[in-house]
């Protein structure tokens, strides 16, 4: 195994192949102020929950490196700012070419998860429909106790909307996944995982999503397997 | 003039002899301050070349003095007594909450929690107070950044003043129920870049980054990115005494500064987005406020303006103009808000005229040829440093007909 990397590394540096070129998948982080947009993208791009967020003005980058299937793909997240103003004269520029959508929520507070068709809306605005991948995330499981969103609530929101949804902390995953608190969060990691699989398998200007299309996803350091589903029940 | 990193050598090594001259330079300045402040009427323009020339105003102590005078906030007119704020029917409580409940980064390290949590209530009271009394200002996220630095220096009484004073003049553009005069003034920053360094900004075209890395400079005037408060507040000294469209020219000189390492960037939105909005910590900071002067001369906005404008409609270019007119009369700004009010026509009869006709001698010369002639005089500029600063903003009564002959 050693010999074939190595052997497979002389080439490259040869030049006889040209090295291939790292793929880049674009995705775009949304939702309302306070739902944990920054804690989500830092949680996956530096693997930890970030002491001190400060709101995010404008928009903020942040990407990680990831393997899949022995290619490497750069993730690219696009944090955006969640009050109002900023998104309708501001944010427009970083809409184009987005490969997905993270629609995110606050499962404490009721108030982000109404907005949620608005920001569905907005997306149709810039061309962003149904052809795009996009998922739902319900933030800070870790606070169950408080919720105000239930998972039922808002697993029909997305059926309706043909997205899968998931629900996770930023802060505490493991909490999240304790069975204290509940039996079905996600990792961070393991979503947006999921959603580069996605944008892996999918073949370019595939418009449909492939109903009930489960991905078994490994994470980098080949590790643990996950299930995220990406299930559509109304595809 | 060389606006590179590598090539700059205005940074005076701080060796024993010059330790020395800069501790009585030091001296020196604060007697002219204290002499400036105890004269009646007191010396404003000398106060502002104080606040604009090498070190700002140097404490925190003299700030509380002199930026009241700055923003031509009259000390007794102050009232003891801070209004009450009623947050529960506050449309913009909850943002406001939470963007203050997420500065930590903003209070000095070693500050203990009880003390930084009185601070950030002080903060909300502020914040909120300002708004309740002038319901055409829209809360923006950032405007908090600005805000605590006001609180952290002069403490909440003269804070609250101080900021509604800066609210309904210089962040005036952003609080618009839009962000498009925001939008809009971002749009003064390629064209200050392309007059300086034609490369740097043909790279960030091609790149097509956009401006929204400087978004929360200009907005916060860099509190939200830098995290020494010495430098937010130097930074401020020198906004406060300047022309309200000078953050932006300060922006466009921390991209120049960066030269080499923006032409080595890969050349996508999202590798040049990431490099220019992280902002480096250790800028030289004296050196880049007196080369924003300069520019701010050599490329006043109303040269600009017109290329700014190019892509948007024309009612909302009135806003620069608009702004000039405020900074051209801030001993006066009451008068300059009522005329804000008024409309587009009247506001090109009063400071505009030499303005546009200014723009149409500029049309004239060729713009390459331009760029040469104006490139040679800013080494001569440049030199001069903050004491052209001091001119500039002296003459910012007579700004629209400002020109290049009125310096050596
Ligand atoms: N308990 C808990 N708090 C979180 C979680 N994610 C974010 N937060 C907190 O929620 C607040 C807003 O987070 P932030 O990422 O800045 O939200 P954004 O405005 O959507 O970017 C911060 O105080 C975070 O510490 C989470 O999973 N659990
Ligand atoms: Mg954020």
């Amino acid at each position: 195994m050693a010999d074939v990397e190595s052997s497979l590394e002389y080439t490259t540096s040869l030049g006889s192949l040209p090295p291939p070129r790292t793929r880049i998948f674009k995705i775009i982080v949304i939702g309302d102020s306070g739902v944990g947009k920054t804690c989500l993208t830092y949680r996956f791009c530096a693997s930890k929950f970030p002491e001190k967020t400060e709101a995010t003005i404008g928009v903020d980058f942040r990407e990680k490196v990831i393997e899949i299937d022995g290619e490497k793909i750069k993730v690219q997240l696009w944090d955006t700012a969640g009050q109002e103003r900023f998104r309708k004269s501001m944010v427009q520029h970083y809409y184009r070419n987005v490969h997905a959508i993270v629609f995110v929520y606050d499962i404490t507070n009721a108030a982000s998860f109404r907005s949620l068709p608005a920001w569905i809306e907005e997306c149709k605005q810039h061309s962003l429909g149904q052809e795009v991948p996009r998922i739902l995330v319900g933030n800070k499981c870790d606070l169950r106790h408080a919720a105000q969103v239930s998972t039922e609530a808002a697993q029909q929101f997305a059926d309706s909307h043909s997205m899968p949804l998931f629900e996770t902390s930023a802060k505490n995953p493991s909490h999240a996944d304790s069975d204290t608190y509940s039996s079905n969060s996600d990792h961070v990691e393991a979503i947006f995982m999921t959603v580069a699989h996605k944008l892996k398998s999918q073949k370019p200007l595939v418009l449909s999503q492939p109903a009930n299309n489960t991905v078994t996803l490994r994470n980098q350091r080949g590790g643990e397997e996950e299930k995220g589903g990406w299930s559509c029940n109304n595809c | 003039m060389n606006v590179k990193k590598s090539r700059s050598g205005a940074s005076s090594p701080l060796n024993g002899i010059d330790k020395q001259d800069a501790e009585s330079r030091r001296k020196k300045k604060e007697a002219d301050i204290t002499q400036a402040l105890s004269v009646t009427p007191v010396d404003v323009a000398v106060l502002r070349r104080m606040a604009i020339s090498e070190g700002g105003l140097l404490t925190d102590e003299i700030r509380c003095k002199v930026w009241p005078w700055l923003l031509n906030v009259n000390l007794e007119g102050i009232s003891e007594q801070l209004e009450e704020v009623d947050r529960t029917n506050n449309k913009d409580y909850n943002q406001v909450l939470l963007d203050v409940q997420r500065s930590l980064r903003r209070f000095p390290p070693g500050m203990p929690d009880e003390q930084r949590m009185g601070l950030q209530e002080e903060l909300i009271d502020i914040i909120l107070r300002v708004l309740v009394k002038n319901p055409q200002l829209h809360y923006y996220q950032g405007y908090h950044d600005i805000v605590v630095t006001f609180l952290l220096v002069l403490g909440e009484r003269l804070a609250t003043a101080l900021v509604e004073k800066l609210s309904t003049h210089h962040l005036r553009d952003f609080m618009d129920p839009t962000m498009d005069n925001t939008k809009h003034i971002l749009n003064y920053l390629m064209p200050i870049i392309d007059r300086v360094n034609p490369e740097v900004h043909d790279f960030m075209e091609q790149a097509e980054v956009g401006t929204i890395f400087a978004l929360s400079w200009l907005i916060t005037w860099f509190g939200h990115v830098l995290s020494d408060f010495r430098h937010v507040v130097r930074l401020y000294d020198f906004f406060l005494a300047c022309h309200p469209l000078m953050p932006i020219y300060f922006a466009a000189v921390i991209v120049l500064y960066r030269e080499e390492e923006v032409l080595d960037c890969e050349c996508d939105m999202a590798s040049l987005h990431h490099l220019l909005s992280q902002i480096p910590q250790d800028l030289p900071y004296e050196t880049l406020i007196s080369r924003a002067g300069d520019l701010f001369v050599q490329f006043p906005p109303s040269e600009l303006s017109r290329e700014a404008t190019q892509q948007r409609r024309r009612e909302t270019a009135s806003s620069t103009f608009k702004d000039f007119d405020l900074a051209s009369t801030q001993q006066r700004p009451d008068s300059a808000v009522r005329r804000r009010r008024r409309g587009e026509r009247e506001q090109q009869q009063q400071g505009p005229p030499a303005m546009e006709a200014k723009q149409g001698a500029m049309v004239a010369v060729r713009p390459a040829a331009r760029r040469f002639v104006r490139l040679a005089v800013m080494g001569i500029t440049v030199a001069l440093g903050a004491a052209a600063l001091a001119m500039v903003n002296s003459a910012l009564e007579w700004a629209p007909k400002l020109d290049l002959h009125f310096f050596p």
